[in-house]
């Protein structure tokens, strides 16, 4: 690393000459006719055509890449890809995760709008990596309009034999179907996704066993976020090793980040991972709306933990750098929140996106989910008591972890950390305890029995 | 739940069994619509699975899914009552109940929250005299409160009826949706150009657009800090 003078690095190196990859500037490139002009589906060619290419290499190639998921868990995309098993006479499944319904994330429409022959490459790589029958991309009902203009691509790559039986004129084949949900943030969970794709309410399912031996149709079944399609043709055109020497060390790659909120210039922006955050803000979004103090990130959408501006200070946008921060990568949908924001008011709302959306099937999220939103609304409005924020942080001990998905914790998160982080906030929402607080009776079981 | 402090309206469901709304000459396919439904079912390796399409062409054709829809629905795909109503009430999208001509989505979801969605909601219940979850008199307008739509970079926003997004929303740009909508046009799809395209593209890049939009620095929310 360069001497830097006392002032933090960013892992993305020289961000400012970067050129776009994922989104490169060119016109009209969600046509196929231009995406083909530009080079498009040669990785495809390369990956089929070649004598000793293995279905094996592509899968270590995206390992050695370091590719990780873009749809939230930030999971090794190589490693996932291994646990299929080797192929039998079942058929294999592969499903794309387009539901993109995570409060704060909007990054997957615009590659689908701007690029989606990247994503339906990924895709065809990737099947044939895993030997896959059929992918389907599952997107959010809410996306008509781009599930309009990709079933007129997708039509073109089946003319064109890209799609479909014996792909170039090769024996390697396989469909993609677009299937179009109906409003409901917990199918982007991956076995809810299933299920909903099955024709079934979109309730989890326990785990394990894992999709990749029971999935879809109880098939093995990947899982896999668009964005983390679309890199996958990156990694075979540009190669493993540049992929993992784009931004950050151990979380590689270009990444679109989703920045909105309180900044000048909101909007998706490709740049490497482990972009500082104050560079993002700065910078890239211009600083902050009308020259305000920067107060708060959620840097990845609503699930992952807010930071105060102090914690961000030399963070970079990376799995490493947030974890030490005290947050995490999620989807790189960044909310930036100026002085002005009232954090009470903000978990509030998020309280009840989360008992809004829980699908009901366990009763610490049902419930609890509802209960968040009643105690956090209850302090909102002045009605609320000291002992509450025990009460609220009681709560979320009892759903983390208690639960079939990670939907609870990702309730949970937010009310934690919000809490924690901005508690002087809430307590002066609160009115006086009637009782001495005691430090036996501060914290624990003990003071979060229900005020009578 | 036991007696709490705060108050929340209870949602009510719709009613159970209510009088058919289409005759039995109603409930059925066309020719076209039976060769739609086949093409749904060869996509996936069980009929089942197509019930979400189903469901979506049938919201098209009846404008909601009241029981004896649904009904329908399953008889189509040979599947239980009971599992198609399970789909068709566990997402938001399918309407259980008749809605106005058009369906205002006002998202007040995270981003929107802070940039002014609830502004817009507020303008719109004041501009339509109904309360959020409500229908106009006319039947010409539902308005709801939703969820993230995915469009945080351009937000406060909204979606109408299932369809085209409304991007950076002013009382303005509502003004001149009402007027539209009252004539029976329906907003454009808006390509929303990426930042980084302004700047080395000098704009949009699709040429397809039928309109075009910017990320712009967003709203001050009246109401909500
Ligand atoms: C409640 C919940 C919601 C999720 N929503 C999404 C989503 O909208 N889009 C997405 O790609 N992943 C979502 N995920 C993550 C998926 O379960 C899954 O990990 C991901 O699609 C895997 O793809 P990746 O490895 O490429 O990231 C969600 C997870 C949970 C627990
Ligand atoms: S944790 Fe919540 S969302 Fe997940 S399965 Fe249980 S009830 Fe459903
Ligand atoms: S918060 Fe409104 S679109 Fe995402």
């Amino acid at each position: 690393m360069e001497a830097t003078n006392g002032s933090p690095t960013s892992k993305a190196g020289d961000w400012r000459s970067y050129e776009r990859v994922l989104l490169p500037p060119v016109r009209d490139l969600h046509k196929l006719e231009v995406y083909k002009d530009e080079g498009g589906y040669e990785s495809l060619r390369k990956v089929l055509n070649t004598k000793n290419i293995e279905p094996g290499d592509v899968t270590n190639a995206v390992k050695e890449s370091g590719l990780r998921g873009r749809g939230g868990a930030g999971f090794s995309t190589g490693m996932k890809w291994s646990f299929m098993p080797e192929p039998d006479d079942r058929p294999r499944y592969l499903a794309c995760n387009a539901d993109e319904s995570e409060p704060g994330t909007f990054k997957d429409r615009q590659l689908m709008e701007y690029n989606p022959h990247l994503m339906f490459e990924g895709i065809l790589i990737a099947g044939y990596a895993m030997s896959i029958d059929a992918c389907y991309v599952y997107v959010r009902g809410e996306y008509a309009d781009w599930i309009k203009h990709m079933e007129k691509e997708l039509e073109k790559l089946y003319e064109q034999n890209l799609v479909g039986d014996n792909i170039l004129g090769t024996d390697f084949s396989m469909d993609i179907v677009i299937h179009k949900g109906a409003g409901a943030y917990i199918c982007g969970e991956e076995t809810s996704l299933l299920n909903s794709l099955e024709g079934k309410r979109g309730y989890p399912r326990y785990k394990p066993p894992f999709p990749a031996q029971v999935g879809a149709w109880s098939q093995p079944t990947t899982i896999n976020n668009v964005e983390t399609l679309a890199c996958v043709p990156l990694v075979i055109e540009k190669g493993a090793d540049w992929f993992a020497n784009t931004g950050a060390e151990k979380h590689p790659g270009p990444v679109l980040y989703g920045i909105s909120g309180h900044v000048n210039r909101p909007g998706v922006y490709e740049y490497p991972t482990g972009m500082l955050i104050s560079d993002l803000i700065e910078e890239v979004c211009g600083g902050m709306r009308d020259g305000k103090k920067f107060k708060a990130l959620v840097p990845g959408g609503s699930s992952t933990p807010p930071l105060r501006a102090d914690q961000c200070d030399g963070v970079t946008m990376d799995a490493e750098s947030l974890r030490e921060a005290g947050s995490m990568m999620g989807t790189a949908g960044m909310l930036v929140l100026d002085e002005d924001t009232d954090m009470v008011s903000y978990l509030r709302r998020v309280t009840h996106f989360y008992s809004h959306e829980s699908c009901g099937q366990c009763t610490p999220c049902r419930e609890g989910t509802g209960w968040l939103e009643n105690i956090v609304t209850r302090i909102d409005e002045g009605e609320g008591q000291m002992r509450d924020l025990d009460l609220l942080l009681d709560l979320c001990d009892q759903m983390e972890g208690r639960t079939i998905c990670a939907f609870a914790d990702a309730a949970a998160w937010p009310v934690q950390y919000t809490l924690k982080r901005f508690r002087d906030e809430f307590e002066a929402k609160c009115k006086a305890s009637v009782h001495p607080v005691s430090s036996k009776t501060s914290s624990g079981i003990e003071s979060a029995a229900p005020a009578t | 739940m036991s007696q709490f402090d705060i108050q929340r309206p209870v949602v009510e469901l719709p009613d159970q069994d209510p009088d058919p709304v289409f005759s039995d000459d109603e409930l059925v396919w066309t020719e076209e619509e039976k060769e739609q439904i086949e093409q749904y079912k060869a996509k996936y390796p069980e009929p089942d699975a197509a019930i979400m399409s189903v469901l979506w062409m049938a919201q098209e054709k009846f404008g909601f899914l009241p029981p004896e829809v649904i009904q329908l629905c399953a008889d189509t795909l040979d599947m239980p009552f009971s599992k198609a109503y399970g789909v068709a009430t566990f997402y938001t999208q399918y309407y259980k109940e008749e809605q106005g001509k058009f369906v205002l989505d006002v998202c007040t979801c995270f981003t929107c929250q802070f940039t002014g969605g609830y502004d817009i909601l507020h303008y719109l219940e004041e501009q339509l005299d109904i309360h959020a979850g409500e229908t106009t008199d006319d039947g010409m307008f539902t308005l709801q409160e939703v969820e993230c739509l995915g469009c945080c970079g351009s937000a406060p926003m909204m979606q109408v009826t299932n369809g085209p997004y409304v991007h950076n929303l002013t009382k303005g740009k509502v003004d001149e949706l009402l007027e539209n909508l009252k004539k029976g046009e329906l907003p454009r799809f808006t390509s929303v150009t990426l930042p980084q395209d302004e700047d080395e593209m000098g704009g949009n890049r699709r040429s397809d657009a039928e309109t075009t939009d910017t990320y712009k620095t967003q709203p001050r929310s009246k109401t909500i800090k």
